[in-house]
């Protein structure tokens, strides 16, 4: 299981990497692994805003419906389109390619655990 | 709730990296390391997937009335089962309604076996039973004594036939024999639940072990439950609790063809004629996605604006994309456009026809 150093986790298990005034979203590896085969990602409008802790995205692997929640809030600037057509890339790359969306950081944020305190929060 | 079952080959599962849930009352392995979508590939793809249906159910009905017996129990005309043949039937009760989808093997005679679904056993044989006592029969439940594997895909008969004394080539697409594998005595029958050809196999608990590592070792790939409903819903094969239950009768289902009511009097042919004749209150349709998604059970099917019913098993087929067996009202049984009802917003579909992708099966 990798926990990058450089993001930020949510108790979701989603990651962020913050650079300036934009954010990067994405989930962990062990969400991704815990959801088994992505075939499906539904990803936001470019435009929209959105509050922390919003279910601003779905991920569906072969089985389940999963929400994915916004660590920090703001207006959503790119998402990742590749996704639509290579949905895998959550599972086999899930803080690279498997990013889902970046926003302008707004106001708000859920609680935000460093890799470390990720870590712990997992073998708890 | 009662304690989870296991199977003989749960330890095997697990070393095999097997992630177990519950499932009709014991734990079973919904995928292995390659995931399911792996394993759906290589039992598509040519290879030989190998599955634990051991929770499924065995019953032995033997005796001077066996068919008279079976042909009131059950739905097909079991009068028309050759010795070393087996047909998909149903269980029904009064009302018309499904206890059970069976298949049921003829061994001889008066002698036949029915593999029914783990999650209705209790009630199959609590029926059964109470009906048996006006019949020269004995029923047994054989269910904690078997272990039924599923061994599925192109290579599935070389894959088998090492272990297996007779030539696999004399049992032909539902059919079954009596063989001896490693030895033992074991029914071995052409079926399945995937559309790729293959067999089940039904051996006792104390040869489960050694035959599915012998399997393994011959090149099959254990395959879990995700991976089978995958399967088995691309065929649009009916699954109980899903498309059949006991509020639906084989009129709305689409399961006439193993409703045989010209052969006699059997338990809900009454109920079936009635709502034959009257229409049925709703209809089993095959449908597709236009537009990305993934229908899933439950979701609301519309029709002209109109929620016309609700889908009862829905994926992602890797093969054909977006695909969902559903209820519709009658009328629009042959509506052509549809949409399904994804997170409060309709995603367009249209009619399709089963199956969704190519079976395989040796006919």
């Amino acid at each position: 299981m990798t926990i990058p150093a450089d993001l930020k986790y949510t108790k979701e298990h989603e990651w962020v990497r913050i650079e300036g005034d934009t954010a990067t979203f994405g989930i962990s590896d062990h969400a991704q692994e815990a959801l088994g085969d992505i075939v499906f990602v539904e990803l936001p409008e470019v435009g929209r805003n959105i509050y922390a802790g919003e279910a601003y995205a779905v991920v569906e692997s072969v089985k389940a419906v999963s929400d994915v929640y916004a660590p920090v809030a703001g207006k959503i600037i790119e998402v990742n389109e590749s996704l639509e057509g290579a949905p895998e890339h959550v599972n086999t790359d899930p803080y690279g390619s498997g990013w889902i969306a970046k926003i302008s950081i707004g106001d708000g944020q859920v609680e935000l655990l460093t890799d470390d305190e990720y870590t712990t929060f997992l073998e708890e | 709730m009662s304690e989870l079952q296991k199977t003989p080959l749960f330890d095997a599962h697990v070393a095999l990296g097997g992630k177990m849930v519950p499932f009709a009352g014991f734990e079973m392995p919904v995928q292995y390391k390659i995931g399911a979508l792996k394993e759906y590939t290589f039992v598509r793809k040519g290879g030989a997937g190998l599955f634990d249906i051991t929770h499924m159910g065995q019953v032995r009905v033997s005796g001077a009335d066996a068919l008279a017996f079976l042909q009131y129990m059950t739905t097909n005309d079991v009068s028309k089962l050759a010795v070393g043949q087996v047909h998909y039937s149903a269980l029904l009760d009064d009302a018309g309604t499904f206890i059970d989808d069976i298949t049921t093997y003829k061994i001889s005679d008066d002698e036949y076996y029915l593999c029914i679904n783990a999650a209705n056993r209790h009630k199959d044989m609590a029926h059964l039973l109470q009906q048996a006592a006006s019949f020269d029969v004995s029923v047994a439940d054989e269910s904690d004594d078997t272990t039924l594997l599923a061994l599925q895909g192109a290579a599935a008969q070389a894959v088998l036939q090492p272990l297996v004394n007779n030539d696999l080539n004399e049992i032909g697409y539902y059919k079954f024999a009596q063989v001896n594998v490693n030895n033992t005595p074991a029914i071995v029958s052409r079926t399945g639940y995937t559309g790729e050809d293959g067999f089940e196999i039904y051996i006792p608990h104390a040869i489960a072990v050694e035959v599915w590592q012998q399997l393994l070792a011959n090149d099959a790939e254990p395959i879990g439950l995700a991976a089978r409903d995958m399967l088995r819903t691309e065929m649009g094969y009916a699954l109980y609790g899903h498309e059949i239950s006991d509020t639906v009768t084989p009129v709305e289902a689409k399961l006439m063809w193993i409703t045989k009511l010209n052969k006699g009097n059997f338990i809900g042919k009454t109920a079936v004629e009635t709502r034959k004749n009257q229409g049925p209150e709703k209809r089993l349709i095959a449908l597709k996605l236009t537009a990305r998604g993934i229908p899933r059970e439950h979701y609301a099917v519309f029709v002209d604006g109109e929620k016309s019913g609700e889908v009862t098993s829905g994926m992602h087929s890797p093969m054909a994309g977006g695909v969902a067996l559903a209820y519709v009202k009658p009328e629009h049984a042959e509506a052509s456009d549809l949409s399904v009802e994804i997170r409060g917003k309709l995603v367009a579909a249209e009619r399709t026809s089963l199956p969704f992708v190519r079976s395989n099966v040796k006919r």
